[in-house]
């Protein structure tokens, strides 16, 4: 199994290239290996949960380190980002997400879309005091979300 | 990076949003649709032609769009949608309230009939 893997210590040039994965990760542009809207979702997975550090994760004044790793088990991706932030308890968010959201939201939809496109999402402490992110983007997933209208 | 904007027949506006509306130009978009929701106009057409990211606060701005116009019988359409924002219509199901058509041209067609 060939995994890739990106580190960063610039979380901006982590989302860019976040979205060129179709174009950046081998596995992906073989014939078959895994659909456009598997990627698409790969990417876009990755961009909100690097995008909600960005905004609201605590370095604790040192700065971001990420470790993107990504492979295709089975024809899931399977992916982990590790993080050297405070971490937070995403179930507690998750569970608070659960509540009712307006229509048409401005803001709250990011771990929403995050928890609607994968399966056995987690993240959780290292034994090194780092904070993992961990999912997987099933094949037969056709996820989709229907409370915002 | 600033949105182009472009005015049509029909006080309608095409705002081209180009590579990316995500959580770091939201706040740009969101200017650059008041300013014209300000001297009246109520239809926008975006086009998606050359869009590789539309995030979850990308697509809050759109809604505060909506938001902003729905009360004034206001429209906005999604021209030339690329693949990776198409991920993004059919996941949250947004087709259900923004109309979609293959090009800027169409949308135009379809606001002045």
């Amino acid at each position: 199994m060939k995994v890739l893997t990106r580190k960063y210590t610039d979380l901006d040039r982590a989302i860019d290239e976040v979205q060129s994965l179709s174009e950046t990760w081998p596995v992906a542009r073989l014939n078959g290996s895994l659909d456009a809207e598997m990627i698409h979702c790969t990417s876009l997975v990755l961009h909100e949960w690097i995008a909600n550090l960005h905004q609201h994760a605590e370095f604790r004044g040192a700065s971001p380190t990420l470790e993107v790793r990504l492979s295709v088990q089975d024809y899931n991706v399977h992916c982990s980002v590790v993080d050297n932030s405070e971490g937070f308890d995403l179930n507690a968010h998750i569970s608070s997400k659960d509540e009712e959201l307006e229509t048409l939201p401005e803001r709250g939809m990011g771990l929403r879309i995050i928890e609607t496109c994968t399966d056995d999402l987690s993240y959780t402490q290292t034994d090194d005091g780092l904070h993992c992110f961990e999912f997987i983007i099933p094949a037969d997933h056709d996820p989709w979300l229907n409370t915002l209208f | 990076m600033s949105f182009k904007v472009e005015t049509a027949p029909r006080e309608t506006v095409i705002i081209h949003v180009g590579e990316a509306l995500d959580f770091r130009n939201a706040d740009e978009f969101k200017e650059t649709f008041q300013e014209h929701i300000d001297k009246g106009i109520r239809q926008f057409i975006l086009d998606f032609s050359d869009t590789e990211v539309l995030d979850s606060t990308g697509l809050g701005s759109i809604f505060s769009l909506y938001r902003a116009i729905s009360p004034d019988d206001g429209k906005v359409a999604f021209a030339d949608v690329s693949e990776p924002v198409q991920v993004v219509v059919q996941l949250t199901r947004t087709y259900k309230v923004f109309r979609q058509f293959p090009s800027v041209e169409a949308a135009e067609e379809a606001f002045a009939g």
